[in-house]
């Protein structure tokens, strides 16, 4: 069990600096469990020799030329050196309130215990008893002052770097609803969070992943609504995570699955606080990770990765049939294709007569079966999307013209292709793109081209079987302990007003059941609107 | 003995949406092309007789599960007669299943053959289906209770539509002469489908992984019931739309769709028909194929039935082609053998069982107070 041991020992050192920083719980989720693997640490504690303790940490940050060590005097008395990283810290502050301060000669008591007390005008001072925890400071931004006699030093509240702005969210856009996203700023997105649910029930747990990089990870739920059992799975998940360096939740999405091997997603990543906050409510848990703005949002199901935000801000008859559309369009962009290659290949009898003829007479030259057209027509037009996404923009806008006009016109003129085929590639690929979640709209899209094949060997019967493995699949697939499929199968009948509809709030009384015996009664019921009845 | 090899809850709905596609499952394909030959005019009433030997099957594996929760049949077996005795009934149990299914993924590929895919080898079509089928199995019980509440509804409603849109060319006066030759007729029809209504004696094996045991009664003669509403309701309207002839047809449902187009556009929906039925058969033989694997390893005392999912099913798969030369034997084998087989293990066999079982929990309670 030395887990445990190295768990107690983060939390002794940096761990319970940062909870003290950031969260407002505290109790259980920060901890530092990379500390023995650090390495170039020592974890010696400091001594009272002011000297020797400048001289070990110059040692640690031996050629690093972006942190800076200022000597000077206390009062004009004491020997004493300020540490700070440059772009991490406040000079200015640090200049005018702090070094301003101390280096005044005109104080009378020169202890630094009373200096603090009276004359420094920083709200934010930590102890610092260990070269470890100088380290954990000052990668932090905060600048830490070490004085002759003194064997602790202290750590400075004056962090600051530069950062994005709040921005809209560019892959989850919206026409009514909040217009701000995350950053990659931790403290900035958890106060978003904070901003939108104002109650001390949301915690927010802190805990650093990442050998090396010593990534910020914070967990966030409303105490009371959240299941426990799955909340401390998710602890319990992320603290297994042995890694050097995390550099977007992607790495900690594919840390903690349940099915590792699943093209589909079993988290929900948004960029939304207002998205993450409803994922709050509904009793979710929400992790944040320093350095990107995508939050993860945890148990999730296949239902609501189909559901959009701003689902829940139009008016409810409109997103009901929005969600029936959406629906039937995710079926159409993985079946279209296999369904045209099946027909047309097996059971031409299903088409009606003159339709028939239409696509036998534009079929007439192409020289491949349809299979092969399908498949063909499939993979260019995947290759051209990605080609436009990853293209600089400029360039992006040729691809399209070469795409459109080679694709579309010049094959069908030259009859290499079809134009039902193209027809039905372009409906496809409109169709994935009314998947909400991007990452879903990916996994619908790349089984297309097994359910190709299957359609191209055993018709609507292949079709069928391959249907029949994805729906196993999804039977079997859990996400934290919630099945994947729920609440359709599992059948929750009371659910279903978030699934198969979207209830107006008036209606939406409880949460689903993200665990049994939780609290589940989101409001009071009996609250739809009318005119004023007096009592009688 | 008592381990548990499946650890998956289904619940009550699920249990019975699995009992419905047990039986309705390749039943739909072929009816009431056997019943028609004895019923006449009178084959819409033979499901109703039939559904009563469902229920006797329900009514024994709960009477069991009561006496032995968290057994199945083959466990039980062992503990009502002594281990040797036990053991050899069961072996024989597991054998009809393994039989049951074979054959009945022939009966499914030879129908596809038959009406979508002509040229295809019926091997391809029934290692496909064993394929997808263990696929379910080596996923556990859980799995496939949640597909079927993804697909039995969806089965339900293909049905309901297509009975919906052959209701203009049904004529009504079909109906009659109702019971011309007395309830004889009728009776002599339901030899056959009591064979696939006890086949709900498969309960047995989904009991023990039941979340809510005390719903089982209610929800299996829901099933049973549900069951013969769907062949009633199946067996009229081909009455209605042929006649008392029906028995000339392999598919009559099937060569029944034929009839529907509307606005020439939505016609020749054949093809969908089949595709959608693959989903029931599906549930059927991963169902029936799961319970062979676990009764194979509870019959075996094996810690996991996952390592027997696939050698299982190839087995299927060799008595599915091997044991059937074409599909005439097929058709005589389940008008002529599979009744009276199926009465002997589904009907005449459980009742036995529970009767020695009851027996000796009585002796055993009884035991030492008259002592």
């Amino acid at each position: 069990m030395p887990r445990v041991c190295m768990i107690r020992q983060g939390v002794r050192g940096m761990g319970g600096f940062f909870r003290k920083s950031s969260g407002t719980n505290g109790n259980r989720g920060s901890e530092d469990r990379n500390a023995g693997t650090k390495g170039n640490v020592p974890a010696s504690s400091l001594s009272s020799d002011h000297d020797a303790n400048v001289e070990q940490l110059r040692q640690i940050y031996a050629n690093c030329a972006d942190v800076v060590f200022r000597p000077f005097l206390i009062g004009g008395v004491t020997k004493a050196t300020v540490i700070y990283i440059e772009g991490l810290t406040s000079v200015k502050d640090l200049n005018e309130n702090f070094l301003g301060v101390l280096m005044d000669p005109s104080a009378e008591d020169l202890s630094i215990q009373s200096l603090l007390e009276s004359k420094v005008r920083i709200s934010k001072v930590e102890k610092v008893k260990s070269c470890e925890d100088c380290v954990a400071a000052l990668s932090s931004g905060y600048p830490v002052l070490l004085a002759e006699g003194q064997s602790d030093g202290m750590a400075l509240g004056l962090s600051a770097w530069d950062k994005r702005q709040i921005e809209e969210p560019s892959a989850e856009a919206s026409v009514r609803g909040p217009r701000e996203g995350f950053t990659e700023t931790i403290g900035v997105s958890v106060s978003q969070l904070r901003r939108i649910l104002k109650t001390p029930a949301l915690k927010i747990e802190a805990l650093k992943i990442g050998s090396l990089s010593r990534t910020q990870v914070m967990i966030a739920y409303l105490e009371g609504i959240v299941d426990k059992t799955v909340l401390d799975e998710v602890r319990e998940r992320l603290k297994r995570i042995r890694i050097d360096g995390i550099l977007e939740s992607s790495y900690l999405e594919e840390m903690i699955e349940d099915a590792p091997y699943s093209p589909f997603p079993q988290v929900k990543t948004t960029e939304r606080p207002d998205t993450a906050c409803s994922g709050l409510l509904e009793g979710r848990v929400v992790v944040l990770t320093e350095g990107t703005p995508f939050a993860m949002v945890v148990p999730t199901t296949l239902f609501s990765l189909l559901q959009s935000q701003e689902d829940y801000y139009q008016h409810y008859i409109v997103s009901t049939a929005i969600r029936w559309l959406r629906y039937l369009f995710v079926a159409l962009s993985l079946l279209l294709p296999s369904l045209y290659v099946a027909v047309l290949t097996f059971h031409q009898e299903m088409v009606p007569t003159s339709l028939l003829i239409t696509m036998a007479a534009s079929r007439e030259s192409v020289p491949f079966p349809a299979l092969v057209e399908a498949l063909l027509m499939e993979v260019t037009f995947e290759v051209l999307r990605e080609a436009g996404v990853r293209l600089p923009k400029q360039v992006g806008a040729a691809v399209s013209i070469v795409g459109a006009l080679v694709i579309g016109q010049a094959a069908v003129q030259a009859g290499i292709v079809s134009a039902p085929m193209v027809i039905v590639v372009a409906i496809t690929g409109i169709a994935s793109f009314m998947v909400p979640r991007y990452v879903v709209g990916l996994a619908i899209r790349m089984l297309r081209f097994p359910m190709m094949l299957l359609a191209g060997s055993l018709g609507l019967l292949g079709i069928m079987l391959g249907l029949i493995l994805i729906l196993i699949h999804l039977s079997n697939l859990r996400s934290f302990g919630v099945p994947y499929l729920s609440p359709v199968a599992p059948l929750k009948p009371g659910e279903l007003k978030d699934v198969a509809i979207r209830a107006p709030w008036w209606a939406m009384d409880t949460r689903p059941h993200m665990s049994e015996n939780d609290r589940l009664v989101r409001q009071p019921p009996g609250q739809r609107p009318g005119p004023h009845r007096k009592k009688q | 003995m008592t381990a548990m090899l499946e650890k998956g809850k289904i619940s009550a709905v699920q249990m019975s949406f699995l009992l419905y596609a047990i039986v309705i499952g390749t039943v739909i394909i072929s009816v009431p092309a056997t019943i028609g030959k004895h019923a006449k005019n009178d084959l819409w009433l033979s499901p109703i007789w039939a559904s009563l030997f469902g229920m006797i099957a329900v009514g024994v594996s709960i009477g069991l599960h009561r006496m032995f929760p968290r057994l199945t049949l083959i466990q039980s077996l062992s503990r009502i007669f002594g281990r040797i005795p036990g053991k050899l009934l069961g072996l024989a149990y597991l054998v009809f299943y393994l039989i049951l299914n074979g054959h009945g993924i022939r009966l499914y590929a030879d129908f596809i053959v038959g009406t979508a895919l002509p040229s295809t080898p019926i091997l391809v079509l029934m290692a496909t289906m064993i394929f997808v089928a263990s696929v379910a199995v080596y996923g556990g019980i859980e799995g496939i209770g949640r597909s079927s509440q993804v697909i039995v509804p969806l089965y339900v409603l293909t049905f309901l539509i297509i009975v919906l849109l052959l209701l203009p060319d049904a004529k009504p006066n079909r109906l009659f002469p109702m019971l011309e030759n007395g309830i004889v007729p009728s009776l002599k029809g339901a030899v056959t489908p009591q064979g696939w209504f006890a086949e709900t004696l498969l309960l047995s094996f989904i009991l023990p992984c039941l979340s809510d045991s005390k719903k089982a009664m209610k929800w299996g003669l829901a099933a049973v019931l549900a069951v013969m509403t769907t062949l009633v309701l199946a067996n009229l309207i081909i009455l209605l739309l042929y006649g008392n002839n029906v028995s000339r047809y392999v598919y009559p449902l099937l060569s029944a769709t034929r009839y529907i187009s509307y606005a020439e556009f939505f016609e020749n929906v054949e093809a969908a028909l089949v595709a959608i039925w693959v989903l029931g058969n599906f549930i059927k033989f991963s169902i029936i194929q799961y319970a062979v694997v676990l009764g194979t390893a509870q019959w075996l005392e094996l810690a996991d039935y996952r390592p027997l999912v696939w050698p299982i099913g190839f087995v299927m798969l060799l008595i599915g082609f091997w044991s059937l030369p074409n599909q005439m034997v097929l058709t005589q084998y389940s008008s002529t053998v599979f009744p009276y087989y199926s009465l002997l293990f589904q009907t005449i066999l459980p009742l036995f069982i529970l009767f020695v079982a009851f027996l000796r929990i009585r002796a055993s309670r009884g035991g030492p107070t008259s002592g």
